[in-house]
């Protein structure tokens, strides 16, 4: 039988993004960015948004755009970085800084891994028009890599190291992105989620639960745990 | 009296610990590639089948530019086997100063990040080396006057755990065990599936969980287990793991699990202690074998698990 290619749309984009392009994008969809492009992990976050200190450019001009990401990059020569690699990290646990990074900077995409709940889509993305976008495939941190033209600047070097630096770049068809939450509050993990739930439920068909049980345990599978 | 083998010169595994780390961090075994390919063909559904399409893009434009596959470079550690004849100038106090420093040299040269940082004060020393860090891990061979260093680049915060399971569980815990892993981990891909699944079953707790991480990260993928019950048992969970359907990523599919391999050991005759380990498809490994005559060889199966190494009886 033979199976059409792709059943999912694609959107080569750039940034900063306009509120079009944004509400466009529907969660399933791939998605491939070029311009600038700023990341902003646990260093930054709490040097940022929480002790509240202004970066030293002019994010909000510059980009709309988010990764939750330390890239394998080197300083070549003096003030030149090179990026070799890059790849996005585990967004879940940074849910609670959402809030501030969408109000007081303006950013419309935060691309990380693996999303976030649909609530926070639903309550703090969506009243924001903002998307939350997933690196695919974790693992291709070659080909996003490559998508990085130049490293425009890496900023607060000594406050937060190498890995957790502000690092600000110049992409080019960075992606493939997979558009996990879209603007109408929709994640598309949790829609698939049902349909996988199906399946898991039929292979734990028949395994009865260990004879000594754990404190707290979730006892059911299907729960996302955060 | 036995004639004393020529001492393998330090100098000799600086080159061979560099140039495994340099091959693990940039390139991909073979029967990696093959299952990456195999699965990419036979997936079903097409948002899985394009991913995993761009991860074999990936891997050979890893290997093409020199770049490494994720950019997550892991947590570089080694696993030594020791000829039980090797002599090793300055001993083995040198051999792991010369470990440490090409895992330092290596993560200044090729771009590995550093990833190794205090647990406390989260201090990061910029090199991958620090306390306990990187690991290494010792077996030993008869006969041989070799050692083979292999290195592996772990990644991943997701995916291992323990649990003291009992007789009365038996297999079915086990299968369980295994399914609240991948429900655990898999979903929303967290532990970057597919991925190759290691199982320690019995020993002690801390022999567990280092059996599962090595069975994960220490056999090629297809390998069986030698004792047919542990390899019949090794299909059937790798069969229930690809009946979860996460599949590449957790966006639904039909490959969650490469392989499952499992290790063995005795354990209590009250518990049947198990731990699971998953291996990203970020499958970066590479073994140097260092001979006294100053030959290096480099291979891609690590052949960590020698009849020796999984002996029953006293010798
Ligand atoms: S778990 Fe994922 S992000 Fe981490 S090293 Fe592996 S492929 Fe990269």
């Amino acid at each position: 039988m033979e199976q059409p290619e792709t059943q999912f749309r694609e959107w080569h984009l750039g940034t900063p993004l306009s509120d079009e392009d944004i509400a466009q994008v529907r969660a399933g969809d791939i998605v491939y960015l070029s311009g600038p492009v700023f990341t902003a992990r646990d260093g930054v976050y709490e040097h940022m948004l929480v002790r509240g200190n202004e970066p030293p450019i002019d994010l909000r001009s510059l980009t709309n755009v988010s990764l939750q990401s330390s890239p394998a990059g080197v300083e070549v020569s003096p003030g030149v970085y090179k990026v070799s690699s890059l790849q996005a990290t585990a967004g879940f646990r940074y849910a609670r800084y959402m809030p501030p990074l969408l109000e007081r900077y303006g950013v419309k995409a935060v691309v990380g891994k693996g999303g976030m709940s649909e609530d926070v889509y639903r309550d703090i993305f969506k009243p924001h028009g903002a998307i939350c976008l997933s690196t695919m495939g974790y693992g291709l941190g070659a080909i996003y890599g490559k998508a990085v033209e130049r490293v425009l600047g890496v900023y607060w070097l000594k406050e937060l190291g190498i890995s957790e630096a502000l690092w600000v770049m110049q992409m080019k068809e960075f992606g493939p992105l997979l558009a996990e939450g879209d603007v109408q509050g929709h994640g598309f993990f949790t829609q698939v989620n049902e349909e996988i739930n199906v399946q898991l439920s039929l292979a734990y068909a028949g395994l009865r639960p260990p004879v000594f049980r754990r404190l707290g345990e979730e006892q059911r599978p299907e729960q996302e745990l955060f | 009296m036995a004639v004393r083998t020529a001492a393998i010169p330090q100098e000799l595994i600086y080159r061979a610990a560099y140039e495994a780390n340099r091959l693990a961090a940039t390139t991909v075994p073979r029967d990696g590639l093959v299952a990456f390919q195999r699965a990419a063909q036979r997936e079903s559904k097409p948002l899985a089948r394009f991913v995993l399409r761009k991860i074999v893009d990936n891997a050979n434009l890893a290997v093409a530019e020199n770049r490494p596959m994720c950019a997550d470079t892991g947590l570089p550690r080694y696993y030594v086997k020791v000829g039980n004849e090797a002599a090793i100038e300055g001993g083995f106090v040198a051999l792991e100063r010369t470990l440490r420093q090409a895992v330092a040299d290596l993560t200044h040269d090729i771009q590995l990040r550093a990833n190794r940082v205090h647990p406390l004060t989260r201090h990061n020393p910029g090199n991958n080396v620090g306390i306990f860090a990187p690991n290494v891990d010792y077996s030993f061979e008869p006969d041989g006057d070799w050692i083979d260093i292999i290195v592996v680049h772990k990644g991943g915060l997701f995916g291992t755990d323990y649990r003291m399971l009992f007789p009365a569980d038996g297999v079915t815990g086990i299968k369980r065990f295994l399914l609240d892993n991948l429900a655990e981990f898999a979903r929303r891909g967290l532990s970057c599936p597919p991925v190759i699944i290691g199982v320690g079953l019995g020993g002690t707790k801390d022999q567990c969980v280092r059996l599962s991480k090595e069975a994960a990260c220490l056999r090629s993928i297809g390998d069986r287990h030698p004792d047919p019950l542990v390899a019949d048992l090794e299909v059937e969970l790798n069969d229930l793991a690809n009946r979860t359907g996460f599949g590449v990523m957790g966006v639904g599919g039909d490959t969650t699990s490469y392989d499952v391999h499992i290790e063995i050991a005795y354990a209590h005759t009250g518990g049947l202690p198990t731990a699971v380990s998953q291996l990203c498809h970020a499958y970066r490994r590479a073994v140097g074998r260092v001979h006294p005559d100053g030959r290096v060889e480099y291979r891609d199966d690590p052949q960590w698990f020698t009849p020796y190494y999984r002996r029953v009886g006293i010798e």
